[in-house]
């Protein structure tokens, strides 16, 4: 058996058509919203990768941007506030033929979920988690999030709030995550681009996607600044290989916007998934009938 | 930045058939676009932008038609060459040139923005084309883009100065989440 998660295999590239993703549930984001950008760059990458509905989960949290699963005509479970990582670990281990995408909000992954995020990585199992990082609680009606600047004046914070930001770049990578990018819709075949590699990375893939909010997000947080401010991390002969310069690179988080690749291993090593099916055809040969494992409890 | 809205489309090698495919997908892509703004404004009570842009994607509904009408006389039955995954915002409007309770006047000047974003398209892929069918066809595509903005143009004039939507009549309340 492999112990390799296999990197999904492209199809003829006309069989699935962006569209073939939409579910006919009409977004309810505010106009503008930067999660449009994200809804339509992943239907592109989904149609580029090839991967019949059927064959796709989203799972998210609670959030604006947790809202995507309704959005796609894949298996969706729009879960709990914080919780879609150990949902997402548990659908891909039950039915790892699946490719399992996570997506929601810096509050969602970063505040209530963050303790999350840590194990995920360690298990390495074969997930995609998209960010969408505003900056802000979009749905609870713009207070602080994890992500947001230190002093930014919100409903939560009225004098300015006193904490630093968590850096959602760093934290990844610090925990050994083998894909880490980051994207803005402002670059939209950009985006597109890094959401399908980071599909096929075998492995957990990080994407941290600067989305903004256009009801409560700050004036330097739109699209107009992002592009005004993106640096592509290729421009910069940045290595996508080394982790030390990714990150040295990922420090600059809420001061740069670097799009791109900062990490990606070049030798993506066993995810946990495929060691859990060896594992399972390991023991297969001496598994017990249940009755016995029971008996064997009872005879103690 | 220089955002290429077409990635991976070398010029130089597309035959009739492939400019074809591709303007079709240009148009479908604005429809769509154009459609699902209608939708987001008419559910956020932005109803007059909304009609407007429900207007436009019927409009751009005619011009795919129209071309794919001439490739199906053309090239009858044969797979289409373009991926439409490729395409990105080329007569579309980026999808954050909406507001609620943004103006027909605010709505007009987008549309007019992203005709003259495909006008620009075309005319920076003509020196490109190596096939003369090609070069006639986006000359017409390129030629179409300037009626387009004369008829938004006309649009804008005749409806400068009416009132939009009034923000404050619908003020909602908080709601548990
Ligand atoms: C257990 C629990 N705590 C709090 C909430 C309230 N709540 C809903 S969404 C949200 C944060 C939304 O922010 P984020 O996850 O960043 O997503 P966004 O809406 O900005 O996309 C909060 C605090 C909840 N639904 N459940
Ligand atoms: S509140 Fe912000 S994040 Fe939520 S839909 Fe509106 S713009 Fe998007």
């Amino acid at each position: 058996m492999e112990l390799q998660a296999k990197p999904v295999q492209p199809q003829t590239p006309a069989a699935l058509q962006p569209k073939d993703y939409k579910s006919d549930l009409k977004p309810i984001w505010c106009p503008g919203c930067g999660d449009f950008g994200v809804l339509q760059a992943l239907y592109r990458a989904l149609s580029a990768i090839g991967r019949q509905p059927h064959e796709i989960a989203f799972i998210s949290g609670i959030g604006c941007s947790s809202r995507i699963p309704g959005y796609t005509t894949a298996y969706g479970f729009n879960s709990v506030h914080g919780r879609a990582l150990p949902i997402a670990q548990g659908v891909k281990l039950a039915s790892p033929e699946l490719l399992v995408v996570v997506a929601g909000g810096d509050g969602d992954g970063f505040s209530i979920g963050g303790g999350h995020v840590a194990h995920a990585i360690r298990r390495n199992i074969d997930l995609t988690y998209l960010v969408m990082d505003n900056q802000v609680y979009g749905l609870t009606k713009g207070q602080l999030s994890p992500t947001a600047p230190k002093g930014l004046h919100t409903v939560t914070s009225p004098f300015g709030s006193l904490e630093e930001p968590i850096n959602p770049l760093l934290y990844v990578l610090a925990y050994g995550a083998g894909f880490v990018a980051q994207a803005t819709p402002a670059d939209m075949p950009g985006m597109a681009a890094l959401v399908e590699e980071a599909l096929r990375y075998p492995g957990f893939a990080f994407v941290n996607i600067q989305s903004p909010c256009v009801t409560f997000g700050e004036e330097e947080q739109q699209l107009r600044a992002h592009k005004a401010k993106m640096k592509p991390l290729a421009s910069l002969g940045h290595d996508s290989s080394n982790q030390l310069a990714a990150l040295d690179l990922a420090r600059a988080y809420g001061k740069e916007l670097y799009t791109g690749v900062f990490y990606r291993n070049p030798a993506p090593p066993p995810t946990y998934d495929a060691l859990v099916r060896l594992r399972q055809a390991e023991l297969a040969k001496t598994r017990q009938p249940r009755e016995r494992v029971l008996d064997a409890y009872l005879q103690k | 930045m220089d955002v290429t809205p077409t990635q991976g489309i070398d010029f130089t090698r597309l035959t009739l058939r492939d400019g074809l495919d591709l303007a079709i997908s240009i148009e479908e892509e604005a429809r769509d676009r154009y459609q699902d703004f209608a939708e987001q404004l008419t559910l956020h009570h932005t109803v007059d932008a909304a009609n407007f842009f429900a207007r436009m994607a019927r409009v751009e509904e005619i011009h795919r038609s129209r071309l794919a009408e001439r490739r199906q006389a053309l090239f009858p039955g044969e797979i289409s060459s373009a991926i439409r995954a490729k395409v990105f915002d080329v007569e579309a409007p980026e999808f954050d040139q909406v507001r609620v309770f943004m103006s027909v006047e605010q709505a007009l000047k987008t549309a007019l923005a992203a005709e003259e974003k495909a006008y620009d398209f075309f005319a920076r892929a003509i020196p490109q084309l190596q096939n003369a069918e090609v070069r006639a066809l986006f000359t017409e595509l390129r030629d179409e883009e300037v009626e387009h903005q004369a008829l938004v143009k006309q649009e804008m004039a005749r409806t400068s100065g009416e009132p939009s939507a009034n923000a404050e009549a619908y003020g909602d309340d908080p709601v548990a989440q």
